[in-house]
């Protein structure tokens, strides 16, 4: 079983859907996953993303679930290594990268100490304001490929996001292992320039995606 | 083999497809109507019914390119804001997203769900550096019907507040419910697209269309029945007949013609009292009055009218809106302007009866209200309106929609000949 980025400590086999963690002490296995369930999404592993001039390969998975809905989690890895979160919701996706300095902001304390965040809540970062609108407890479905977090079946996490006006968005998350934040922004697949997209049966890879 | 996934309903047994499994949450059975839950491997039974799907102007499943992109029907809806009620459509496909089409008295748009949100308050919003002008007050809009699929945990019943703001003829709309505000940017889509898309609806019989013609090695013409060529003109000429009666029809139901003409001085930064123009009079059962207003030379102003048809007899009052705006500015192509110094508004279906025209108006600067010097020579800015309310008018906009609608088939397959042809 390759296992591709080694800051990705954890890797699901796609054979036998059990959870590995590998770092300098050696393979252990630790627990199963849950199958994913089929959906229609165009990304897959292997998928190459090129937002304005980086380029981030995907390399894992998760999908989380809601009292509302579930969605995929995409973990895409830039060349030096640096990770990415692809979110995809209804057709849209939020790509984010770490941001912990945000979790120093005196509104956001409380969150990071294990307390709630209430819907509406703004924080100003630089220039820009970003409102929560999005509160949610969110349970692990399943995973695929390499990824920096344990995803066994009721894997659980808090999860916010901030949006901004023009699509911007910082995303907090906060499980048994402590608080993560990411910024990022609103794309398409277009702007995104994504390729090696999967083939999804039935509908034509439209031109500018090939 | 297609990319959906296959359900079995919790309700009635019936076999559903999941077009766009992943995404989709809540979905109406397409066989019982009953709601599901389709956000999980398990499919959860949310409300049971008994009835089939009513019948929309789009099936469920259907499939068409617009803008270059293929998209399918996945789910359609039934909307009402208390006065009209129309269709809504999702379409689905899996690189692209999502999309609306709505169908509202007869016209199409094309929906587009935004990222970005406009800025400005409920009356004049800014998005992407273009100004865009409320249409009404929120109106709640309740989903009266759902069938098929959608991304959000959509029921029969389900309300949020609408506000749309137009600039020509793009339409931005603001829904908001309990928790969410969603912007959809729409524009208008001829009817003739949506047929040449998605196919004639389902209860016209389907016409036959040329099949695609294959590279003969001598390079001949393909042949083609003379009966087809004969069709088109009888078209042109149907359309034409068709065209003129409606004229004259148009004419007869129009009625005789009472007018009032007034002015009324607005100032800039504030609103003004409805203020009496005169009187008109509505002698047929119904008949069609036109409001025009009509402006002094100004720019980047913006003129809110609110006009009421006072019935004499029992007081009862028909209200409607006009809008005057014109802006003028230089970015990066030079300079530019938008808008009009004239608006003309038509209120249909006036029954008989006595009305006092009431107009009331607030005018304003974009994109803030200038500095109000006291100036004891020439006072506060004021806007200047002419207004003229009249009965019997004509429809001619209904008219050229009409001859556009009559004309739009034959036009497209005699394009569409041509084209085979060169």
């Amino acid at each position: 079983m390759p296992v591709r980025g080694a800051a990705l400590p954890y890797a699901t086999c796609p054979y036998c859907q059990t959870l590995i963690l590998h770092d300098a002490r050696g393979v252990e296995e630790v627990g199963k996953v849950a199958v994913l369930p089929f959906d229609v999404s165009p990304i897959q592993l292997g998928t190459v993303l090129r937002p304005g001039d980086q380029r981030l390969t995907v390399v894992g998975r998760v999908r989380w679930a809601w009292s509302g809905g579930s969605w995929n989690e995409w973990l895409a890895q830039a060349d030096d290594g640096t990770p990415c979160w692809l979110g995809e919701a209804a057709g849209l996706y939020m790509l984010t990268v770490e941001a912990q300095q945000w979790l120093d902001l005196p509104e956001l304390r409380d969150f990071v100490a294990g307390g709630p965040i209430a819907p509406g809540l703004a924080v100003q970062l630089g220039a820009r304001r970003l409102v929560a609108s999005d509160i949610k407890e969110v349970e692990c479905l399943g995973s695929e490929g390499d990824l920096p977090l344990p995803t066994q079946v009721g894997t659980r996490m808090a999860s916010i996001d901030f949006r901004g006006t023009e699509g911007e968005v910082l995303s907090l998350q906060r499980d048994g292992r402590g608080a993560s934040a990411w910024f990022g922004a609103s794309w398409d697949l277009a702007g995104l320039r994504a390729t090696n997209l999967r083939a999804i049966a039935g509908w034509t890879l439209p031109k500018d995606l090939q | 083999m297609t990319a959906a996934r296959a359900i079995t309903c919790p309700a009635c047994g019936g076999t559903i497809e999941v077009r766009a499994a992943g995404f989709s949450v809540n979905l109406a059975c397409v066989h019982c109507g009953s709601l599901l839950d389709v956000s999980r491997p398990e499919v959860v039974l949310i409300e049971r019914h008994a009835e089939a799907a009513r019948a929309y102007a789009l099936p469920l499943g259907t499939r068409g390119v617009l803008y270059g992109d293929e998209w399918a029907v996945v789910g359609a809806t039934l909307r009402s804001d208390g006065e009209a009620s129309w269709q809504e459509f999702l379409l689905f496909n899996p690189y692209r997203g999502y999309r609306w089409l709505v169908l509202f008295e007869g016209d199409w748009q094309f929906g587009t769900p935004l990222t970005d949100r406009p800025q400005g308050d409920g009356v004049r919003i800014v998005w992407r550096g273009e100004g865009y002008a409320a249409v009404s007050d929120p109106t709640v809009t309740t989903n009266q019907a759902v069938a098929g699929e959608f991304y959000w945990r959509l029921a029969a019943g389900d309300t949020a507040q609408c506000t749309l703001f137009e600039r020509g003829d793009e339409v931005l709309s603001r829904e908001c419910t309990a928790d969410e505000e969603n912007w959809t940017h729409l524009v208008p889509l001829p009817g003739a697209l949506i047929a040449e898309a998605f196919g004639p609806a389902p209860t016209q019989p389907g016409r036959r269309r040329s099949a695609p013609q294959g590279f003969s090695a001598a390079g001949a013409k393909p042949q083609r029945e003379t009966g087809d060529r004969d069709d088109l003109v009888w078209m042109f000429g149907l359309a034409t007949i068709t065209a003129i009666v409606a004229l004259f029809a148009m004419v007869l139901l129009a009625g005789p013609v009472s007018v009032v003409t007034g002015r009324i001085q607005v100032p800039v930064g504030s609103r003004t009292q409805p203020e009496r123009i005169g009187t008109i009079t509505v002698t047929r059962p119904y008949q069609f009055v036109t409001i025009t207003a009509d402006t002094d030379n100004f720019h980047n102003r913006w003129v809110d009218l609110d006009y009421s048809l006072v019935d004499r007899a029992t007081q009862q009052s028909t209200d409607a809106y006009g809008l005057v705006e014109y802006y003028t500015g230089t970015d990066s192509d030079g300079a530019w302007s938008e808008g009009s110094h004239r608006t003309e508004t038509m209120i249909s279906r006036v029954p008989r009866g006595t009305y006092d025209v009431y107009v009331g108006a607030e005018a304003h600067g974009w994109p803030s209200d200038p500095v109000q010097t006291p100036d004891a020579w020439y006072g506060t800015e004021t806007i200047s309106v002419k207004i003229d309310a009249r009965t019997g008018a004509m429809s001619w906009g209904m008219w050229v929609t009409l001859l556009l609608g009559l004309l739009a088939w034959p036009g497209l397959i005699l394009w569409w000949r041509n084209r085979e042809d060169d």
